[in-house]
């Protein structure tokens, strides 16, 4: 009963890892006249003088550094700011819930319809009556780019603030009393008591965060279809499109194993990091 | 700190509570606004500045549900995420007990690449499954999708229910085998149990991962398999956005989630915080 399932993941596991790496090697044009076939390390040698290539990397390198620096930041002051007895704890629970369970196509869409559309959106509509004005926001390469970010950011924010409040409950409150003793400030209690004592929670959600960040497809998918033009195109997205609009498979496998490999270096870092504790 | 709370509120305790339904706000305004839309008449809908003051209306659903393909969509959802979390669990359970039990060669190396397999972007993973299955002639079969599914649900149980089993002390299986219960039986009869909770809360994560799926079912599947989470594009893909049943279909697709979160919210918590859900 145990080995067959073990036998089971093996296959589930390994299978597809394989067949997309090799996969990389070949020319799988589906539509189109050149000769499909192994062909070696050319699609690897295309991708120097990619140029959509480089821009999706770099785009993607954007998008996963702010949003998860963003979420860093924003999830450990509201964990800070609200750590101390309140009423309505529960319903802040669920509101924070929501948006990680929901599906990451309705939301982005409904943020490309509900939220930002202009003039009927919510958050357009906002921004007009605090005298901000009404923006392109998914219209405008920059405003886009930063959209995607923010509707990022929105969804997983929640997830840090979690975790801090969890670590944060976790802790031993005597280096806290004896650093209020010791005359300490609010800043220097939170330098050098608290933020040390969240190092390793910190080090697991910026991980844990990149991680999820580098497999973002669906929400910016929905919202922005990876435009206007390429904007907001990240390297999963060109994948797909090389792949499912353009037809080319072996190129597409060969984009994609540069993601895994990405994401292989990530999880050795989560894999280290869990052994060590 | 208690003999403070009895006392007046303080300008610190104000500015928080300011704080806390400011988040609660944010976190949640778009989600009720999905829901809120979904029953405002079509003339409502877009009004400048967006209003609250409406006479409620089922139209939408109405509509939503007698477009051609939506009430489909949502059984082939149904049938693939609750058949291949089902199948999940057969798989992961028994090959997480032995993760977290048992010592063998390569044990290491594949925790890895279980971890590896739930963390691996699907869109690095898709085109060797849309190329076998293509050659299979499983494109938009159940058979095709729901197999595919289990490469997301069965590694990251396994992940998760490793977690709860190493929780269980391996003392008590050592005092049934003692008694003279096998391996077998002590797992069945004191493991499982014991691990009631963290079943219940891995079957939910895989379900919702298996529901909220939109990249592997948009390639894999097809009009006789198509997922909600695809058919729900078609009141935004024209020139004119028919918000009215697209927030019906909406509320259609986070209704069993949110259900689903409100009753286990707490597990969920924990849940989350070992990679259950994917963006």
């Amino acid at each position: 009963m145990i080995s067959p399932s073990i036998l089971v993941l093996l296959l589930i596991a390994t299978v597809p890892l394989l067949a997309q790496v090799a996969m990389a090697f070949y020319r799988l044009d589906l539509i189109g006249f050149r000769p499909n076939g192994f062909v070696g390390l050319d699609n690897f040698r295309a991708m120097k003088d990619d140029d959509r290539f480089w821009q999706s990397l770099s785009i993607m390198g954007i998008y996963t550094v702010t949003s998860v620096v963003l979420q860093l930041v924003i999830g450990l002051a509201l964990a800070l700011a609200l750590f101390r007895p309140l009423r309505g704890q529960a319903v802040l629970r669920v509101a924070l819930l929501l948006p990680m369970i929901l599906a990451p196509v309705v939301v982005g869409l409904s943020w490309r319809t509900l939220v930002l559309t202009p003039n009927y959106g919510i958050l357009d509509a906002f921004t007009q009556a605090v005298g901000l004005g009404s923006h392109p926001w998914l219209t405008h390469p920059d405003w886009a780019l930063a959209s995607v970010i923010a509707i990022h950011t929105w969804q997983w924010t929640p997830f840090a603030f979690l975790v801090f409040t969890a670590s944060l409950h976790a802790m031993n409150p005597e280096p806290f009393e004896a650093a209020m003793l010791d005359g300490a400030n609010s800043w220097q209690r939170f330098r050098d008591v608290t933020l040390p004592m969240l190092r390793a929670t910190i080090a697991i959600v910026v991980i844990l965060r990149t991680m999820i960040a580098l497999r973002a497809f669906d929400a910016i998918y929905s919202a922005t279809g990876g435009g206007p033009g390429t904007a907001t195109e990240i390297l999963n997205l060109y994948a797909y499109r090389i792949s499912f609009t353009s037809l080319r498979l072996g190129y597409g496998a060969s984009l994609g194993t540069i993601l895994l490999i990405i994401t292989a270096l990530t999880s050795w870092l989560v894999f280290r990091f869990r052994q060590s504790r | 700190m208690s003999t403070r709370a009895r006392r007046h509120l303080s300008a610190g305790d104000i500015a928080t509570y300011i704080l806390l339904v400011l988040a609660v706000f944010i976190w949640s305004i778009p989600v009720l606004w999905v829901l809120i839309t979904s029953f405002k008449p079509r003339n409502v809908i877009f009004t400048n500045p967006p209003t609250l003051f409406f006479l409620p209306t089922l139209e939408h659903y109405v509509t939503a549900l007698r477009t051609n393909g939506i009430v489909e969509s949502i059984w082939h959802s149904l049938i693939i995420s609750v058949v291949s979390t089902a199948m999940a669990m057969v798989i992961a359970i028994p090959a997480a007990y032995s993760f977290a039990r048992l010592r063998f060669r390569g044990r290491g190396a594949l925790t890895f690449y279980t971890l590896l397999m739930q963390m691996a972007p699907p869109m690095g993973l898709l085109i060797p499954f849309y190329y076998a299955l293509s050659e299979l002639k499983l494109l938009d079969s159940y058979t095709g999708l729901i197999s595919i599914y289990l490469t997301i649900t069965v590694p990251f149980s396994v992940w998760l229910l490793m977690t709860y089993f190493m929780e269980i002390p391996v003392e008590l299986e050592e005092a049934a085998a003692v008694d003279g219960a096998s391996r077998f039986t002590a797992f069945l009869r004191i493991v499982l149990p014991l691990a009631r909770g963290g079943i219940a809360v891995t079957t939910i994560f895989a379900f919702i991962n298996a529901w909220n799926d939109f990249l592997y079912a948009v390639v894999l599947s097809g009009p006789t398999t198509q997922p909600a989470t695809v058919a729900i594009f078609s009141f935004l893909a024209a020139e004119e956005s028919r918000w009215g049943p697209f927030t019906a279909t909406g509320v259609l697709i986070m209704g069993p989630v949110v259900c689903i979160a409100l009753l286990a919210q707490r597990h969920i918590v924990h849940g989350l915080s070992m990679g259950g859900i994917k963006g």
